[in-house]
Formats: structure tokens, C-alpha cells, sequence
């Protein structure tokens, strides 16, 4: 078995504005090849980890290291060698035109050598390389971000909300970039607030709330976090099976509204359907990894449930 | 356009082409207007009943007599630090805050370009398009001499007087520059220019007539640029080392800072 490289490292980070800590003692490392997804509210800190990565502002109180390289605003440069970066509210240069500003991104990596993947890239992305920048849509201004990232064949790839702003045909053709780099064994760390694209590349999510990570899930974990949601309609109030997820209840015009997810073997809930009476509505679904987020940033985890 | 410098350049190309021209039709204004200014025997009373306070307002009016010390006096001594002066400081300004105001700066930071050469390059672009609007004056003076009676200037003096006000230029727009640079703040930049400026033309301007604001004369950096003296001495040695230095603690401050603030 081969060894992996760790790629990235936060220790205890803190990032504080005066007195509110946007960051508050975050850790957490991410290894070579790895496709990270970094998730969280607005607010949440993951913009401000992701600008402490790239040395554009240093941490209040903690150690942030990339390619084994201690990250200052004054060092970040040498990482950046390896570390292509898009965001979503990104302002690239307005006066050049797209094409002038790819290559002046290929300049300070290499140059001429990136030739074939740009020709791959533009190809993919159909960005407008011959207009002005400032006279583009955010759409086409994200394209030529996104071409601009991927361009140099960095070893990390740094996403902050990338997708935003793409209409799905181009969301799609950015998740296949991202599938093709990670085949190739790029590193891609990236924050979204579209939890399906998460779910659907991504081999880790790391969840941010309020400045601290509070999940730090494998790819199994998510699958296993995956599962059914049940709503149960009655006219008796119902309690829930045993190894119900965050079950809650309310009452609708007479009737008890049960709702629960969960995760185990279908069989038992199946029996434990069956033996309920008066139930006058059944609805099953798939629980999603929105849903999953929704409940713990609503503090809602599996209390009450059994759960272990 | 594939360094820092080059796109800097090229962002500013407009401004720079039309404040050279501004300095080609400046420059050329001037020497249009110097047979009018000069005629034998008219300005003699009044250059003597002249009080010499009134100096720092109209400059030498004795200056008049030719018109290497004319235009010492009437553009370089008087209006052109000014002029000269809050061009760089807009230009400085521009360079030094705009990219991060807008949020470009992030873009360009995460490339792998230190911080250090950014800075350096934006700056060494300050320099280049202050040159290039300091040749428009020579464009202007020499296109326009040939046609204006008694307009002689040596080329020679013309270098000193458009090396020193690229000095003071450099020395004003660094000053803007590093202040945009160590905070980021397009208004605190313009407000700590607008003072340096403002305060080193009241002082000029002043000095001879107020005593007690004689004492702070050094402090301007007009002071170290007497015109007229060029012409007549050459570059003193100390004038040219004070600009230079002035400039050269802006940037080492300004380098010092900005590698290790956080950007917006």
C-alpha cells in the first residue's frame, strides 16, 4: 500500500474579526487525491478557511500548511505554484479579454507547456476568450475562471462556491472536470452550497457551522447517512420505531404527522408499519444530503431516536 | 502581457496616453505664452516694487528676461509640482487600491506571484508612466520653441528640470502608493496625499512671506525643487538624495507591510 501525501493541514485555527471569530479552532487535513467537499451556511467560515489557505489573510491563532509548506501571506506564492484556484464571486481582471487572461495565468506556471489542456479545456467549456472580460455575464466570467484553474494541471485544486452562476449543462461539464481530475489523482477541495453536486463527486465533506467544523464524513459515512425518510399520517399519535432518526411530530387538522428517517434494514420498519393502526397516509423517500445538512444545522441530530 | 508589469501597463495605457497629451498641450501652452510675458523693459518697475513675499505666488518675475529661467519659474517652479504632483497621486492611488477594492487583488495573489514582486512591478509601472508624461512636456516645449520668438532652451537644461520633476513625481505618487498598499484604503490613501501635497504647496508658496512657516519650509517637497536654481546651479546633490529617499523609506515601508496584511 502506498503511502498518502497529506496535502493540506489546518491545527486549531482561529481567524478572528476584532472580536468575532470567524474561523474558531478548525483541524483538519486533507490527503493527496482526495475530493473534498466543504460545506456550510453562509457565514459558516468556509470562504475565511479558504482565504487563510490561499495566504490571502493569516490565521488569528493556528498552523496552516499546504504541501507540508507553512502558509503566510508572505509565502503563499510558493504553494500557488502547484494550486489552481476558482471562486464563485471571483473578479478577474476586466480590461483583459478572456484569452489574454488564461494565458497570463499559464505564464506564471509554465507557459507553452499547458498548450494541450487548454485546448481540452476551452473545448469543454466554450468560454468567450475574445471578449473583454468586464463585458461578460457571470456566467461566462465563471467559465473562463473555472479554465483558468484547471488550466495548469495543479496538484491541488482550490473551488470556493465554483459552480455559481453555471447553468446546468455547465454545472455538469464542470462535475465531469472534476471527476477526470480526481481520476488523475488531483487533490480538490471545494465548497458549495449545492449539496448534490457534493454528493455526487465528492469522497469527504467536511461541514462548517458557525466557524467550527462539526462533521468530517467519509464517502461510506455519507452512503450510510443516506436511508429513507417516512411520514406517517393518523388519527392516533404514533411514536416512533426504535433507530428512528431525528423523529418529530405536529398535529394538522386532528391528524398526527410523524416524520423520521432511517437507515437500518427495511424489514423491521416494514413490520413495525404494519403493525400501526389507523394510519390514513404513508410516504417514503430517499433521504438526501441536503436533508441530512438541513437537520444538523437545525440542531436536530438523532436525539430521542435510540439511535446509537 | 504576461507579467504583473505588462498588465498594469496595459490597464493604465489610457491614462497615461491622456495625461501625456494634457502634458504636450500644458507644456506647449506655456511656451506659447512667452513672448507675451516677455518684453524688454515692461515687468523692470514692477520686478523692482515687487514685494518678495509675492515671490511664492507669481515666482520670479526677474525670471522672465529668458526663457530657460521663464519656464523654471512659470512651469516648472510653480504649477507643474502641482499638476505633476496630484497625477501621481491619482495614478499611485489607482494602482495601489482599485485591484483590491474591486477583489481582482485575490485573483492575482492566488497566482504564484509574491507579494513583493506585485508590488514592485505596479510601482516600477508608477515610474514608467510618470516618465512617459514627463517626456510629453519635452514634446511640448520642443515642438512648440521652434515657432515662438526667442524660445531657447538647451536640451541639457531641459533634462535637469525633466529629471527632477520625475523625481518629485516618483517621490508623491510612492508616498500615495504606500499608504494604498499598507492599508488598502483608496481613502485614506487620497486623504495622506491631499496633505502631503497641499501642505508642501502652501509651504512654498508661503514660506517667503509668513516667517513662522518659514521654519517648516524643508518639510515640503517642492523645497527640493527649485527650478529656477537648476537652470542657473544645476542639481544639487542633497535635493536629489532627500526625493530618492523620501521614495525609497515609502517603498521599503510599504513592502514590509503589505507581505504580511490580509487582503480583501
Amino acid at each position: 500500500m502506498t503511502e498518502k501525501t497529506t496535502v493540506l493541514k489546518l491545527a486549531q485555527v482561529t481567524k478572528k474579526f476584532r472580536r468575532f471569530a470567524a474561523v474558531s479552532k478548525v483541524s483538519f487535513a486533507v490527503e493527496q487525491g482526495e475530493v473534498v467537499g466543504f460545506v456550510g451556511e453562509n457565514g459558516a467560515g468556509k470562504t475565511t478557511t479558504i482565504n487563510m489557505l490561499l495566504g490571502f489573510t493569516s490565521p488569528t491563532i493556528g498552523e496552516v500548511e499546504v504541501f507540508g509548506q507553512h502558509i503566510s501571506p508572505a509565502t503563499a506564492h510558493v504553494s500557488h505554484r502547484r494550486i489552481g484556484y476558482a471562486a464563485g464571486d471571483m473578479e478577474l481582471p476586466k480590461h483583459m479579454t478572456g484569452a489574454q487572461y488564461i494565458h497570463f495565468v499559464m505564464a506564471q506556471s509554465g507557459g507553452k507547456k499547458h498548450a494541450k489542456r487548454y485546448g481540452e479545456l476551452v473545448k469543454a467549456y466554450r468560454p468567450q476568450l475574445e471578449k473583454r472580460i468586464g463585458t461578460l455575464s457571470r456566467g461566462n466570467k465563471q467559465k473562463i475562471a473555472l479554465v483558468a484553474a484547471f488550466v495548469t494541471e495543479p496538484e491541488l485544486v482550490v473551488l470556493d462556491e465554483p459552480t455559481s452562476g453555471l447553468d446546468p449543462v455547465m454545472q455538469s461539464v464542470f462535475l465531469a472536470t472534476v471527476r477526470e481530475e480526481a481520476a488523475r489523482g488531483t487533490t480538490i477541495f471545494m465548497s458549495s452550497h449545492y449539496l448534490q453536486e457534493v454528493a455526487e463527486v465528492c469522497t469527504r465533506v467536511i461541514l462548517m457551522k458557525d466557524g467550527g467544523v462539526v462533521e468530517d464524513l467519509s464517502a461510506e459515512e455519507l452512503a450510510e447517512r443516506g436511508g429513507k425518510v417516512v411520514t406517517l399520517k393518523s388519527y392516533k399519535e404514533i411514536k416512533p420505531p426504535e433507530h428512528a432518526r431525528w423523529p418529530s411530530s405536529h398535529v394538522e387538522s386532528d391528524v398526527h404527522v410523524l416524520a423520521f428517517g432511517y437507515v437500518r434494514e427495511i424489514t423491521p420498519l416494514l413490520k413495525w408499519l404494519a403493525s400501526q393502526e389507523d394510519v390514513i397516509d404513508l410516504d417514503i423517500s430517499e433521504h438526501t444530503l441536503e436533508e441530512e445538512f438541513k437537520h444538523i444545522y437545525s440542531g436536530q441530530d438523532d436525539k430521542g431516536s435510540g439511535d446509537e | 502581457m504576461n507579467s504583473v508589469l505588462l498588465k498594469t501597463l496595459y490597464d493604465r495605457r489610457w491614462f497615461m496616453l491622456g495625461w501625456t497629451l494634457g502634458f504636450v498641450g500644458f507644456a506647449a501652452l506655456m511656451v506659447s505664452f512667452y513672448p507675451a510675458m516677455h518684453q524688454e523693459g515692461a515687468l523692470d518697475a514692477l520686478v523692482e516694487n515687487m514685494p518678495k513675499a509675492f515671490e511664492g505666488l507669481v515666482g520670479n518675475l526677474a525670471s522672465l528676461k529668458s526663457f530657460d529661467t521663464y519656464l523654471a519659474s512659470q512651469l516648472f517652479d510653480i504649477r507643474l509640482p502641482l499638476v505633476a504632483g496630484i497625477m501621481a497621486i491619482i495614478l499611485a492611488q489607482g494602482l495601489s487600491t482599485h485591484e483590491e477594492e474591486r477583489g481582482e487583488l485575490r485573483t492575482i495573489l492566488a497566482l504564484p506571484i509574491s507579494r513583493t514582486k506585485l508590488l514592485f512591478e505596479k510601482w516600477l509601472a508608477l515610474v514608467i508612466i510618470t516618465g512617459v508624461t514627463v517626456i510629453g512636456l519635452g514634446v511640448g516645449i520642443y515642438i512648440t520653441a521652434p515657432v515662438t520668438t526667442g524660445a531657447e532652451l538647451e536640451f541639457l537644461t531641459f533634462i535637469k528640470l525633466a529629471l527632477m520633476t520625475w523625481l518629485l513625481m516618483i517621490a508623491y505618487g510612492t508616498i500615495a502608493f504606500a499608504v494604498g498598499m499598507i492599508s488598502g484604503s483608496k481613502g485614506l490613501a487620497t486623504l495622506v496625499s491631499i496633505f502631503v501635497i497641499i501642505g508642501s504647496f502652501i509651504l512654498s508658496t508661503f514660506a517667503p512671506a509668513v516667517d513662522w512657516l518659514g521654519h517648516y519650509e524643508k518639510l515640503s517637497l517642492i523645497y527640493y525643487f527649485p527650478a529656477v536654481d537648476i537652470v542657473e546651479y544645476g542639481i544639487a546633490k542633497t535635493n536629489v538624495a532627500v526625493l530618492s529617499g523620501v521614495t525609497l523609506v515609502a517603498l521599503l515601508v510599504a513592502i514590509v507591510v503589505f507581505r504580511r496584511r490580509d487582503v480583501r
